[in-house]
């Protein structure tokens, strides 16, 4: 059991079939920090920013969220957590989504999304990039509420 | 607003000309009609002048005859009371006179039967006084004047000359009758005159007034097309741009839909693959298990469970993962497409020959191993276009006449262009393995390839290129001979202007 400040995982993800996809990578990854699942993205705000046991209050967090979501765009959810002045806005979001046009990518790390995903047919370059994402998770793993340098 | 009017006049051109014509025709006819009723009662006038001139003759020669014959008698009575010569000359030169105005009467009156009856008995009343007065005159020639005397009493000379009288006034009457009737007749044909007159008049005045009508009627409704023209006129800008602007929406809405329906699509696809790599994960595992079976309890390995996880299961996931792949293929094509239709073009000024030349250095290693040659024929015209497209076109061209070179010769390729007015055709020819002439409009088809199915490819490359190519307000086309090569004709216009650019935002799939 390691203490509170462990980084908790919450996915946004509409498709189970993707959730569970990611999910196996990640514990394949040998990342075992708890995953949190939402399918859309009312529910996955209230969580986010009002929960008791959600990221503003027991921080940190690392967001993976998808761009189609059947209640709202991906990226209005990105905009929020990524408020200047808001309270995840140093909450790392990697965003994984089918989208691959240029366009978008630009405006999700405009918007001030960590990493761009997209979501391969190709399974395996899929697989290696969950995986490198558990590289990622290793890195920022120190449990840290202080502002990152 | 835009609904479509008809334009109709509200009489037809040509029923309208014909009425006019009929009408004029009308109004000529009853002006001819009345000009003939005019000349018609002229001529009844003269003839009816005549007819009373020749009623003043008849008169007046009646009047004439009994002048005479009263003088003659008169002069007789003179003789007979002085016997002076003088009388009897006087008498002899008055009835010398009166046959040839009673000769003058029967001419006048020959087409009156009953003033002939009259003037026989004239004749008959005058011959017979004529020989009494000879008589007397005989006598009184002998001196012999109271036997004149005597016979002049015992003859009835008043009485027969009251019967001259009353026969000329007869006469006199007659004439005067014939001229009232005369004069009714004329009073008829002036009637008829005016009322021929008064006819064509009323026609003439309804003819004008239809016509005037009519004519107005015409004018009024060539007023109201010409304003309808106008009207369209004016508001033909803002229809082209109101349907400009339904054309771009729906455009649109067609490359909106293309996008969302490759992502969507795309999504399930991932699951598919996702879980089909868990299976080929999950097969692996159960190959080494039915592998450690066999080698420590063979007894417990059936056939089926052997072949399923050998075979069967390694070709099913096999079949899964190579349709997957092509359907991604497929959408990623859809979606290219797509976004190439939607892309924003920037014209530059491009240097065509660096450009081939750069595609063709990253063909070097494709064309040594074919052994095969590419000729620019320097310099390539310049233009103004997109760089991104047009270097798109370009090695999709190239690249395809690479690929599809024919085997048993040495392959040769040249790129050439030449300016033609205010665009730019450029060509680039290959000896490989052509396309047959049933194929030329369907390689440009999505998804559509032609000949042997040899070489890798989705049939994406030449639709993007026509795609591409009407984004830049040009087209393509090809000519070929299968078996002998191919040239692909490429046309794209000098400068492209925003103009032309956002045309053909519309054309584009």
């Amino acid at each position: 059991m390691i203490d509170h400040k462990t980084v908790s995982i919450v996915m946004i993800e509409d498709d189970e079939g993707h959730a569970r996809l990611i999910e196996k990578n990640i514990r394949r990854a040998g990342i075992s920090n708890d995953i949190t699942h939402f399918t859309d993205g009312t529910t996955a705000l209230d969580y986010l920013f009002n929960a008791a046991d959600g990221p503003q209050r027991n921080g940190p967090a690392l967001v993976l969220l998808d761009l189609n979501l059947p209640d709202m765009s991906g990226t209005d959810i990105l905009a929020k957590i990524k408020a200047s002045d808001g309270p995840l806005r140093r909450t790392p979001v990697v965003v994984l989504t089918t989208t691959d046009d240029k366009a978008e990518i630009q405006r999700c790390y405009d918007l001030g999304c960590n990493v761009y995903i997209t979501k391969p047919v190709d399974y395996e370059s899929f697989a290696q990039a969950i995986r490198q994402l558990g590289l990622f998770l290793a890195v920022i793993q120190v449990p840290n509420l202080e502002p990152h340098g | 607003m835009a609904e479509r009017t008809a334009l109709g006049f509200g009489v037809g051109e040509g029923r309208m000309g014909r009425f006019l014509a009929a009408a004029m025709a009308l109004g000529f006819a009853a002006l001819v009609a009345s000009g003939i009723a005019a000349a018609w009662s002229t001529a009844q006038n003269a003839a009816h002048t005549r007819d009373v001139n020749h009623t003043y003759e008849v008169e007046l020669a009646i009047d004439r005859a009994r002048i005479v014959i009263e003088r003659s008698e008169t002069t007789r009575r003179g003789y007979l009371l002085t016997g002076e010569q003088v009388y009897l000359d006087t008498y002899r030169s008055g009835m010398a006179i009166l046959p040839s105005l009673l000769a003058q009467i029967a001419t006048l009156t020959r087409d009156s039967p009953l003033q002939q009856r009259n003037l026989a008995t004239l004749r008959a009343l005058t011959d017979d006084i004529a020989q009494q007065r000879e008589r007397t005159i005989a006598l009184v020639a002998r001196s012999d004047r109271a036997a004149a005397l005597a016979v002049f009493q015992a003859e009835t000379s008043a009485r027969r000359m009251r019967a001259v009288r009353e026969l000329a006034a007869a006469m006199a009457a007659e004439e005067q009758r014939l001229l009232a009737i005369r004069n009714a007749e004329q009073r008829a044909s002036v009637q008829v005159f005016y009322a021929t007159l008064a006819i064509a008049g009323v026609l003439l005045v309804v003819v004008a007034a239809v016509s005037l009508a009519t004519v107005l009627r015409y004018t009024r409704d060539l007023a109201a097309s010409r304003d309808t023209l106008r009207n369209f006129a004016d508001t033909l800008e803002a229809q082209v741009t109101e349907r400009t602007a339904d054309l771009t929406r729906a455009n649109d809405e067609i490359q909106r839909f293309a996008y969302i329906v490759s992502h969507d699509l795309r999504s399930p696809l991932v699951n598919v693959m996702g879980f089909t790599a868990e299976l080929e994960g999950a097969t692996v595992a159960l190959g080494e298990l039915i592998d450690r079976a066999e080698e420590h309890a063979p007894a417990i390995v059936t056939a089926e469970a052997r072949i399923a996880v050998r075979e069967d299961l390694p070709e099913a996931i096999g079949f899964i993962r190579s349709s997957t792949q092509k359907m991604d293929r497929l959408i990623t094509a859809i979606l290219k497409l797509s976004r190439e239709g939607r892309r924003v073009i920037a014209p530059v000024p491009l240097d065509m020959t660096a450009m081939v030349d750069g595609i063709t250095a990253s063909l070097t290693q494709q064309l040594a191993q074919r052994g095969a040659t590419l000729t620019i024929e320097r310099p390539l015209p310049t233009i103004v276009s997109d760089r991104l497209a047009t270097e798109q076109i370009f090695s999709n061209l190239i690249e395809n006449a690479v690929k599809y070179l024919d085997p048993k010769r040495v392959g040769h390729i040249v790129v050439r262009g030449k300016r033609i007015g205010p665009r730019v055709t450029f060509e680039i020819e290959d000896n490989g393995r052509g396309i047959a002439a049933s194929d030329h409009s369907r390689v440009f088809d999505l998804f559509r390839r032609s000949g042997n199915q040899d070489q890798p490819g989705e049939g994406i490359g030449l639709a993007h290129v026509r795609t591409l190519a009407y984004r830049l307000g040009g087209g393509i086309d090809v000519t070929s001979e299968l078996g002998t090569g191919a040239t692909f004709r490429l046309t794209l216009p000098v400068t492209l202007t925003d103009a032309i650019a956002s045309e053909t935002l519309g054309k584009v799939q």
